[in-house]
């Protein structure tokens, strides 16, 4: 109905259909990616969820499916995941402050700035082969802890650096002057207020790079680390395994217990990455409400 | 009223030579005490990766005085106020030339430390920026990291006070300096000046971005504050620059026109392009 007299009215209603069209088309390929990830959850939630219990969780792997668990390759998941956090956020985060506070801009700098980028990119099984060739041979850390969190380390700075770094560059740069202008030092405003402004970016920098470091198995098989191990990792030179390889190794055997036993391993996986991910969420919620923008 | 002429480098004879001025202790100050100048610029020229945007400029500033720097979008009025505390240390691609001076000091001296200068030049941005903290730590932090040792407390509530904000905030100091509006936000930002005790504040057009009410509440507390304080305040306000100055320095395409008094500036300029612009023919 033309009630305002509109010259073109049909045009206006073509154009409205368009927008729907769009809109629905959107609407639609959202919900195909949250049900085909429901599918696959009540999947592997009705095949796993028989196994899972205590004895899951506390015992080791073994031949016997009764008898497998999950306790060596979940700890060494652990020790893997904080190891590569300790060692790669500060560095990430140090790299990313260096790069967009303090390095002046000049060619040596943008070539690291532009290969920065490019390194996230590269596939996780060359970052194993380099570990393996420093860290294992040359360094002597073997399949250790610390040689699987140095190679983890390295997959996943550049994420980090490049989140960290934008999270960085969107503090408006008022701030930083109105420091300045009181007389304070690069490292008083970068650690009072660029920091701290940038944080919630930066945890989310991290909450993507752990999720990836967890889930990764390339580097881990490249660096020689076993998926047949009986006891969970003391130290950071000591063997260990990790839940994707322990996955993987009971998806690959013939026995049907050992595939349901594969799908308990991935409810746990999931369930250590949702609990990393809400302590993240959380840190970076109170981060934001302190920032007070 | 101290008389401020277009001074070219020789004029200014009772002024130290230039390097007599950089020999002596940078903190010791080689001007005779009494005189009046503390800021002053002698042919200075700034450039953005070599392109000039402020050509050859030299002008005096007396002290407890107000000076507005007035003239069109562009014409280097911030830039060279911004090269007063170094604030330009922080953009790539600026050249200095000529002569800086704070007391008779060469701020370029290699001994000057830029952030001893800036706590004596202190500086008030366009756009109010307060640190997305609570009001009392926006004041305090400045004097907390150049290790005050009185009350910082004290120190905060003067602050406030002297920029007019205390009756307003006093009840919330913990809550975000971003829930004030823009032009307490931006005394806030003077306030934190101010803590810093700084004998100079460049003012880079502080109401800009302020309604008339709080414009004139600004401009009230310039009055307030030229009896401790030497201001110089970058101003597109004609209007602006007319009511709170003492002196008026007219700035075109870098470089400097005219300066003078403020009411002579207005009523009789020397300079024709002075008058097309200060009579709004132009600009």
């Amino acid at each position: 109905m033309n009630l305002l007299a509109v010259d073109g009215h049909d045009k206006i209603r073509y154009r409205r259909l368009k927008a729907r069209i769009f809109q629905s088309t959107c609407c639609g390929l959202v919900w195909m990616c949250v049900a085909l990830l429901a599918v696959l959850l009540f999947h592997v939630a009705s095949e796993g969820f028989a196994y899972l219990n205590l004895d899951f969780l506390t015992n080791n792997t073994s031949y016997k499916p009764e008898k497998a668990g999950i306790h060596a390759a979940l700890l060494g998941t652990l020790w893997l995941v904080v190891t590569t956090a300790v060692i790669s956020i500060p560095t990430g985060v140090a790299a990313a402050i260096y790069l967009e506070e303090f390095a002046k801009k000049n060619r040596i700098n943008t070539f690291i700035e532009v290969n920065v980028a490019n390194l996230a990119g590269v596939p996780s099984i060359v970052f194993g082969m380099l570990g393996l060739a420093i860290f294992s041979r040359l360094f002597g850390l073997k399949n250790w802890v610390i040689a699987g969190a140095l190679t983890m380390s390295l997959l996943i700075l550049p994420v980090i650096i490049t989140a960290a770094r934008e999270a960085i560059r969107a503090v408006p740069n008022s701030i930083r002057l109105a420091a300045y202008a009181i007389g304070a030092s690069k490292w008083q405003t970068v650690a009072a207020h660029v920091l701290p402004a940038a944080l919630p970016g930066i945890v989310t920098g991290v909450i993507l790079s752990m999720s990836r470091a967890i889930g990764e198995t390339a580097p881990l098989i490249t660096i020689g680390v076993p998926v047949f191990i009986l006891h969970a990792p003391g130290g950071l030179n000591e063997s260990f395994t990790a839940l994707p390889m322990q996955i993987y190794s009971w998806a690959a055997m013939p026995q049907k217990e050992f595939h349901g036993l594969a799908a308990a391993g991935i409810i746990v996986l999931l369930t250590v990455l949702l609990l990393m991910n809400a302590t993240a969420v959380f840190i970076r919620q109170r981060a934001q409400r302190k920032l007070k923008w | 009223m101290v008389k401020l002429n277009v001074q070219l480098s020789k004029a200014g004879s009772a002024a130290p030579d230039a390097a007599s001025s950089t020999q002596g202790a940078p903190a010791a100050g080689t001007l005779p005490d009494g005189d009046p100048r503390i800021l002053e610029a002698r042919n200075v020229t700034i450039s953005y990766s070599g392109n000039p945007a402020v050509r050859g400029v030299s002008l005096e500033f007396p002290e407890r005085k107000v000076t507005a720097i007035i003239g069109p979008s562009g014409c280097g009025k911030s830039t060279l106020l911004r090269s007063f505390n170094r604030m330009n240390d922080f953009v790539e691609g600026v050249g200095i030339d000529g002569q800086l001076l704070y007391r008779g000091i060469d701020i370029h001296d290699p001994r000057v430390d830029p952030m001893e200068l800036r706590l004596k030049i202190g500086m008030v941005f366009q756009k109010p920026n307060p640190f997305p903290k609570s009001i009392y730590r926006n004041v305090a932090w400045g004097p907390k990291i150049n290790r005050y040792d009185g009350n910082i407390k004290q120190l905060v509530e003067e602050s406030l006070r002297k920029a007019a904000l205390w009756d307003e905030v006093k009840d919330r100091l913990d809550d975000s300096a971003l829930g004030l509006s823009g032009g307490q936000q931006q005394r806030l930002c003077i306030a934190r000046a101010l803590a810093m005790s700084p004998e100079v504040i460049l003012m880079d057009e502080p109401c800009s971005a302020l309604d008339p009410v709080s414009t004139s509440r600004i401009e009230d507390l310039i009055f307030e504050l030229k009896k401790t304080f030497t201001i110089v305040i970058v101003t597109h306000n004609m209007q602006q620059a007319a009511r709170v100055s003492d002196t008026t320095a007219f700035l075109e395409l870098g470089k400097l026109i005219e300066v003078g008094e403020t009411d002579q500036m207005f009523t009789k300029p020397r300079e024709k392009r002075t008058e097309d612009y200060v009579s709004g023919r132009f600009g």
